[in-house]
């Protein structure tokens, strides 16, 4: 450090005014009051994201066209990046900076595309130990694979037990081939077998295989069975209405359904929408039958725009009273319903109106009024076995190495949720056979302040769509995949909200010229940083933060 | 995304006395950068006279001549002079003063300098009153702002003084505004200025945050405004008469200049009326600069 001059007398001076050091000595960092520090935030997507994906640091990549690494950083969060690249309802979007500055970023379209453009590709399996424990997952749903895939991920033995014949659970039975094609979804299942995951297919668990026996043959259960069981109408004449989660999953299998020409489809989530679109395609006049309006459906926004663009019609506030057979054909007697005041899940209450019964007239009726998890294979072991307690840590149902997920646990949700929800019984698996307990997910900061002026406006890339003429006859893929230039420049919009990407402008503007640059990281040096707080300030993307200083 | 490319070398050192914020010590950091070592800088007393650092300190790594108020201009003419004598043609040399040393007392000497065409480049960085010596204003001093001797029931009467009309009538090779949050502008127009010959102008709007009586780290968001709202539009005039425009431009939407003006504590006094009077002039000299863009 260097020190003031000293003179001790008048001929050590120079002859003249003139300088002989620099200020180096003059620390004026004993100024501030406000110490500027390089802290990372979480961006708001990453955060809104069920799986955790770093999406900031993979758009960074896929703008540089690094696909590749883009994919590979996929994965280290998520084994299923082309199933959600189609299927998420992206709430990453929702949350996006960039919305309050032009349009979001297409996160989904930039995810498919990354998934196809890497679907030939392998993960690379690292040399790792062993280990002894065996686990087994009941179920092959996004849960059950999101576990099987971060514990084999790990080491561990894992058998995933499915009932039917192909892995991917609702996936594959619920979901229409229109929204995810199989070969998609076959990849992703083939890459998680690759880690060493077991599949065995045709097996039922309190059929084929007690709870109890799988339970006694693995150190740790894993039961991630979904949410199966359709709800009921409870109305005269209900059995006249066939399961719509079972309509599609006889569609989804190849079976021949036959549903005639008119379809009323009973509920306006997102079963009723993938029921309706379906029937639309096997050449039925599908009409849903909802008891709110539209903005209280369920569904997904999107879902139920696609619908109504391929011609799917509605009648909004109105519920089956009663549903008849009548020469052949079936009549089912609706009331009209008015809006009253929020419920429970803050969407307005809907009322009948008494007196204003009307009919409509039908080939077949499908209910899909939602979905609960049957979990009547478990409750008896539960129930006989002693000294057993279930107690809820970290989202996970745990009792003495059974654990529970997916929508077994929470009831329908979605698949990146399911998706969370097994990498966090993993998680809790894997503590629970070390005999630790679970880590404590720590919080970020959100970044949430972006200096709008160091943007400019660039449009929102639209996903191509097959026409709809093209569509309803078939159950081809409706979206398309966006090109590559597209994806590079969709990626090259993201505002890469809390994570430094060496814009430089904390070095441009230091007016005491205390920030240094190399080899992409800065350093402040704080001996003469006076704290004025210009780099924050000047930081697009929120990644300095002013904290006080300690006296 | 926009990115800045500045030349790596500091020729400004840290320690220096600027204040937290301090668009003068960001202003000479550019201006350095730009025209590398071999540059003298001939101070008179500004801000920049504390700035660099007391006897027997400089925090420049360039010579620096410090002289009184009046003599900036003709005292940087005699050290090009002298350099002229050595042979020494490559050496820059600036002229470095306030507002108070350029539009008050340094006038008469600018003017002479101009007149005679000497070869240096003079930059006065405008923090809009005598700020070191205490915030008194200037002739920089924008109409209706508060200074410590233009206080709030009776602030600055007149307008600003059109430095740069001045300087164009004289009709030196090269003038232009430049201001700090406009870093690649700025060093392009400095380094432009060093390749010309003859006496160069360059006008540079300091934002100075504990005179505007604004937070330290509004500094550069301040220079933003300033050009986004008009009051200070970045712009070049060629030989007194070839003028370009560079920001705002010209299609751009206007940012009202409340938007600037409610940031500072210097105008906190101010009307709606008052703000329409200023809007009204702001406006009125945008069309006069529009008019000679154009000719």
């Amino acid at each position: 450090m260097k020190k003031p001059i000293v003179f001790t007398s008048e001929r050590e001076m120079p002859p003249m005014a003139v300088s002989l050091a620099d200020m180096g000595h003059n620390r004026t960092g004993g100024w501030r009051y406000l110490r500027p520090i390089y802290l990372e935030k979480i961006a708001p997507c990453k955060n809104a994201c069920p799986v955790g994906n770093d999406i900031p640091r993979i758009l960074s990549l896929v703008s540089e066209g690094r696909y590749e690494d883009a994919w590979r950083l996929f994965r280290e969060t998520s084994p299923l990046p082309g199933v959600c690249g189609r299927v998420c309802y992206h709430p990453c979007e929702s949350f996006c900076n960039r919305k309050n500055f032009d349009e979001a970023l297409s996160i989904a379209a930039i995810e498919r595309f990354v998934a196809d453009a890497c679907f030939e590709l392998e993960d690379k399996i690292p040399e790792r130990p062993k280990r002894s424990e065996k686990i087994a997952v009941v179920g092959s749903g996004p849960a059950g694979l999101a576990c099987a895939y971060f514990l084999a991920k790990d080491g561990y033995a894992v058998t995933v037990f499915e009932a039917a014949s192909q892995p991917g659970g609702m996936l594959r039975l619920g979901i229409p081939s229109y929204r995810l094609p199989r070969d998609v979804l076959d990849r992703e299942i083939e890459l998680i077998a690759h880690w060493g995951v077991e599949f065995r297919t045709n097996t039922t668990i309190g059929h084929d295989l007690s709870i109890e026996r799988l339970w006694e043959q693995h150190d740790a259960v894993f039961i991630a069975t979904g949410a199966h069981r359709g709800r009921a109408l409870n109305i005269p004449g209900e059995e006249f209405a066939l399961q719509g989660l079972e309509f599609l999953k006889a569609v989804n299998a190849g079976q021949a359904v036959s549903v005639g020409t008119r379809v009323l489809i009973i509920g306006g989530g997102n079963t009723a929408m993938d029921c309706a679109r379906t029937a639309l395609r096997l050449g039925a006049q599908p009409l849903v039958v909802y008891r709110r309006m539209r903005e209280e459906m369920p569904a997904i926004a999107e879902e139920v725009e696609e619908a109504e663009h391929e011609g799917v019609q509605f009648e909004f506030l109105a519920a089956p009273v009663a549903i008849r057979r009548l020469n052949g054909k079936l009549e089912v007697e609706c009331i009209r319903m008015r809006l009253g005041e929020p419920d429970a899940s803050g969407r307005r209450r809907p009322i009948p109106i008494p007196g204003s019964e009307f009919v409509l007239r039908a080939d077949s009726v499908l209910k899909a009024v939602g979905e609960e998890p049957d979990l009547s294979f478990l409750s008896e072991h539960l129930e006989t076995s002693e000294g057993i307690v279930i107690e809820r840590a970290h989202g996970v149902l745990e009792r003495a190495g059974i654990f529970i997920g997916g929508d077994a646990q929470t009831g329908p949700s979605t698949v990146a949720q399911a998706i969370r929800s097994g990498k966090e019984a993993a998680q809790a698996i894997k503590s629970f056979l070390r005999g630790e307990r679970p880590p404590k997910p720590h919080k970020l900061e959100e970044a949430l302040r972006i200096n709008f002026h160091y943007f400019t406006h660039a449009p929102r890339v639209s996903t191509p769509q097959l026409p709809i003429s093209e569509r309803i006859t078939n159950f081809v893929e409706t979206k398309r995949a966006i090109s590559g230039a597209q994806a590079r420049a969709e990626a090259s919009r993201c505002f890469s909200c809390g994570v430094c990407n060496n814009c430089d402008n904390c070095w441009v503007f230091c007016p005491d010229a205390a920030i240094t640059h190399t080899n992409g990281t800065y350093r402040i040096d704080y001996d003469f940083c006076k704290g004025c707080g210009v780099c924050a300030e000047e930081c697009p993307r929120n990644v300095i933060s002013l904290v006080e200083e300690e006296l | 995304m926009r990115n800045f490319t500045l030349p790596e070398r500091e020729l400004m050192g840290s320690g220096h006395l600027g204040c937290q914020g301090c668009g003068g010590a960001l202003a000479m950091r550019y201006v350095l950068k730009a025209l590398g070592e071999k540059t003298i800088v001939v101070i008179p007393a500004c801000c920049w006279t504390i700035i660099a650092g007391p006897f027997p300190y400089s925090s420049l790594k360039v010579p620096v001549l410090h002289t009184a108020f009046e003599t900036a201009a003709v005292a940087a003419s005699g050290v090009r002079a002298a350099l002229d004598i050595q042979g020494d043609t490559e050496t820059t040399v600036i002229a470095w003063a306030g507002d108070g040393g350029t539009f008050d007392i340094g006038l008469q000497s600018l003017s002479g300098a101009a007149e005679r065409n000497e070869n240096i480049i003079y930059i006065c960085y405008d923090n809009e009153a005598y700020m070191n010596t205490g915030i008194q204003r200037s002739g920089a001093t924008p109409l209706l702002a508060w200074t410590t001797t233009t206080p709030e029931k009776t602030p600055k009467s007149e307008p600003k003084k059109d430095i740069m009309g001045i300087m164009v009538a004289h009709r030196i090779p090269y003038a232009a505004t430049a201001t700090i949050a406009y870093p690649d502008d700025f060093i392009r127009k400095v380094q432009k200025a060093k390749s010309i010959y003859g006496t160069k102008f360059l006008h540079v709007l300091a934002p100075c945050p504990p005179g505007w009586r604004a937070p330290s780290e509004w500094a550069i968001k301040l220079s933003r405004l300033a050009v986004q709202a008009r009051v200070f539009p970045l712009y070049e005039v060629e030989d007194g008469e070839r003028y370009t425009l560079n920001a705002p431009q010209a299609d751009e939407p206007a940012l009202p200049v409340s938007e600037y003006l409610k940031l500072q504590g210097r105008f906190s006094h101010l009307t709606e009326k008052d703000i329409q009077t200023i809007q009204g002039i702001i406006d009125k000299r945008w069309q006069k600069l529009l008019k000679l863009v154009q000719s």
